[in-house]
């Protein structure tokens, strides 16, 4: 528990020194600082910071989405090459030639597991910090940045009548139980409702036909109905400040996920033929991706990949010794 | 008397032997439990975002079960740190350990992360089977 404590302190100090520090400023402008909406602009404060802070992932996943355009071809081959064999192995194979393909081709649509880990800390951290302003508050301390006054404060500020730091499970004093169950319920309601949508729009619009025919598909469609269920049941426990930096966040995705099915679908999607469709109506051509002014940063090595023709496997004997 | 005291030793050895055995492989035993489990049910929420072949996941089993579990955690957390947006990913094996399985018993792992060599083999064999 000391040693999960330790880890967390930095995280906890980060996320409530940006919260604070949008406090300040926004009290600074003018807005009532001891008002639970100002605190409530905070924790959005501390979702735009730390998401602004993913961005250039995000640029990154839409340069590569750009890049697979490129590949399209290659890809086209391989898919061939192992068309009607659907063994375990021969899928694996496939997978193995496909990420040999991403490699030489510098281009990755996948942007590992990294940007999603990062921001775990962070919610724990959160979480932590709102979960104890109260005992805080009893104890005469501050937490992470916050002094015991703007603890106090904060303790004491409510939006619609519920504490942001109050949960449904935790609900505030005697008297605005009420309000913290209704607004719990509500926040839960959003943050699951905007969670679900996203990753609905996700599987129905920008996922190419392998995807969606492979194995995997079904986990992935009984999760999207699953995941709303845990968060809704984890959300119980959720301080109200929590539930509204989850929904932002969420938020923020959604946007971003809008923009990729609009603007860079995954190829062979749904969203990539209504953007076909959308071109063609407007007379354009059918790949805005490899022309217009972004085309210099495809990769100049990428470019005559046409004649190559079969690649020879990658790697026969694999294993590399150390 | 003798001969029945031997076999008493003998046993006594076989068995120590084969508990020293089982505690000894209990930590890579209960890492290939836990990751298995995580396969199973954690990743399937995310569904592929990792940039490597095999994934990291599937990394980390082959590393424990092949290298054991101190020496396979190194290699799964040197992995882990090599995962992130800017590095180009593509195939990357575990490297070959000194554990040898018999015939038609290497783990699922092991060939599922090196299809084309299994594959090889498969071939292989069928060809064998048609020239017999």
């Amino acid at each position: 528990m000391d040693f999960f404590e330790t880890i967390m302190f930095p995280f906890k100090w980060l996320v409530s020194v940006i919260m604070v520090g949008f406090h300040e400023g926004l009290s600074f402008i003018g807005l009532p600082p001891a008002n639970g909406w100002t605190w409530t602009l905070s924790i959005i404060g501390l979702v735009l910071v730390l998401r602004a802070a993913l961005i250039p992932v995000f640029v990154k996943q839409i340069k590569a989405q750009r890049g697979m355009q490129l590949l399209q071809p290659d890809l086209k081959k391989l898919q061939d090459k192992y068309k009607g064999k659907t063994d375990q192995l021969s899928r694996q194979a496939m997978a193995q030639e496909q990420m040999s393909l991403y490699k030489k081709h510098g281009t990755n649509p996948f942007s590992a597991c990294l940007p999603m880990l990062i921001q775990m800390p962070f919610f724990f951290a959160l979480f932590q910090v709102l979960s104890g302003i109260t005992a805080a508050k009893d104890k005469g301390q501050g937490i992470g940045a916050m002094s015991h006054a703007q603890v106090v404060q904060f303790d004491q500020s409510s939006i619609f009548g519920a504490p942001l730091s109050a949960s449904l499970l935790h609900g505030g004093a005697p008297g605005n139980e009420v309000a913290v169950w209704i607004l719990s319920i509500v926040m839960i309601l959003a943050m699951t409702a905007s969670q679900f949508i996203t990753q609905k729009q996700i599987m129905a619009k920008n996922m190419s036909e392998e995807a969606m025919a492979s194995p995997f598909m079904r986990q992935q469609k009984m999760m999207l109905y699953i995941l709303p269920i845990v968060f809704g049941v984890g959300g119980i426990n959720f301080p109200i400040g929590v539930l509204i930096y989850w929904t932002t966040t969420n938020l923020w995705t959604m946007g971003q996920q809008f923009f990729v099915i609009r603007r860079m679908p995954t190829p062979g999607s749904p969203a990539a033929k209504a953007l076909a469709e959308r071109r063609a109506a407007k007379g354009l051509p059918v790949l805005p991706i490899l022309g217009g002014k972004k085309a210099e940063e495809t990769p100049a090595e990428a470019e005559p990949e046409k004649p190559k023709g079969q690649r020879v496997q990658p790697q026969r004997k694999n294993r590399k010794k150390k | 008397m003798h001969e029945l005291g031997s076999a008493v030793v003998r046993f006594l050895v076989s068995t120590s032997r084969t508990i020293g055995s089982v505690l000894w492989d209990l930590p890579r035993n209960i890492l290939i439990l836990l990751l298995k489990a995580y396969r199973r049910i954690v990743s399937p929420l995310y569904g592929q975002v990792c940039r490597f072949f095999p994934s990291c996941s599937a990394y980390a089993l082959e590393a424990v079960t092949v290298h054991g579990a101190v020496k396979g955690s190194w290699l799964a957390a040197r992995r882990l740190a090599r995962c992130h947006p800017w590095n180009a990913g593509g195939v990357d094996h575990v490297p070959a350990g000194h554990r040898h399985w018999p015939e038609g018993r290497t783990p699922m792992i092991v060939v599922l992360n090196n299809p084309d060599q299994f594959l090889a083999a498969q071939a292989d064999e069928d060809g064998r089977r048609e020239a017999a």
